[in-house]
């Protein structure tokens, strides 16, 4: 005998992710989900953004790690609030660990909760967090092929951050390469070509990101 | 990796439909899978069978059905499949596109006694 289903898969993370971005919503927190490879840079991204930012914006992290808390004490120095989340193993977060920690915010005094996923293209982008958008983050010395191969991150996300740009005189990043597939995969997304280190590019990711929180 | 999480997620779905139709055995599980879906169906199909050892699901086979990509342009209106990784609308060009299938992970049904 055959029993019909009909139901996704991802059913019990979905249902959490609903609950975490109506929570956040009727607080006003935008919660923003960085994806990218292990050591595109995002945690120098968090740093620079949150020297920006803090002044004028509430800002909190969930930082998202396989193990230990080094980039969580990379951002102790700001004086947010910060909480690690680690995987022990496990290639992803999902909305199950994020509603967790929500309760170590006080989300009424919260503008701004950045969340840094585990290294990983692939994973991260399967699983909805109950983010307000997705970040796609990437660095020059990865290649310039990675839009093509990952083509779910670059559909999903709503902006993208080439990072190390800087390097691109060392390394055989083509850039026409990667802004053409980026164009292929999703030609309505917003690209920044940034150096976190060097500061290239980071003004306009700065303004975008005001904008697109403060509508 | 994800493929264990998102093949435990499976073998609940279907214990807990199974149990609610009394089955005492499950035989075939059927599912569908977006193409945009990144997810190897081999790799998948070894951690439903792990997942599933010691449960009345143990040796149910696992038959996977993968949807192809079909887009919605937002500009035009229209419907069409994308060809390769290009997504822009075969009618008028435009890149302002939505998905409407290949993204679903899907549990159709469940075959048992």
């Amino acid at each position: 005998m055959e029993i019909r289903i009909m139901k996704n898969i991802l059913d019990r993370n979905q249902n959490k992710a609903d609950e975490v971005r109506s929570l956040l919503k009727s607080k006003n927190v935008n919660m923003i989900n960085l994806i990218s490879s292990p050591g595109a840079g995002k945690t120098t991204l968090l740093e620079r953004t949150c020297e920006r930012l803090m002044k004028s914006y509430r800002i909190g992290v969930i930082e998202g790690d396989v193990t230990t808390d080094r980039d969580a004490q990379r951002l102790k120095k700001y004086d947010i609030p910060i909480v690690v989340i680690n995987t022990e193993g496990g290639c992803h977060l999902d909305s199950h660990s994020i509603s967790k920690v929500l309760g170590y915010f006080d989300l009424d005094n919260l503008d701004i909760l950045f969340v840094e996923n585990v290294g990983n293209l692939i994973c991260p982008s399967q699983f909805d967090l109950g983010e307000t958008f997705k970040l796609a983050v990437v660095s020059t010395a990865e290649g310039d092929d990675k839009p093509a191969k990952y083509p779910m991150l670059f559909r999903e996300a709503a902006a993208a951050l080439l990072n190390k740009i800087d390097l691109i005189p060392y390394t055989n990043f083509n850039l026409e390469h990667f802004k053409n597939d980026l164009r292929n995969i999703n030609g309505q997304l917003p690209l920044f070509e940034i150096s976190c280190t060097r500061g290239d590019g980071l003004e306009e990711w700065f303004q975008w990101i005001m904008e697109k929180i403060c509508p | 990796m994800h493929e264990l999480r998102i093949a435990e997620d499976l073998s609940g779905i279907v214990l807990e439909a199974a149990s609610n139709e009394k089955l005492v055995k499950v035989t075939r599980v059927n599912i569908t899978f977006g193409q945009l879906v990144q997810i190897v169906p081999e790799i998948f199909g070894t951690a439903f069978t792990e997942s599933v050892r010691g449960t009345i699901a143990e040796g149910s086979e696992l038959n996977i059905e993968i949807v192809k990509v079909r887009m919605k342009c937002a500009n035009c209106g229209k419907e069409f499949r994308i060809r390769g990784n290009i997504f822009e609308c075969k009618h008028c060009g435009s890149t302002d596109l939505e998905i409407i299938k290949g993204k679903e992970m899907f549990v159709k049904s469940i075959e048992g006694e």
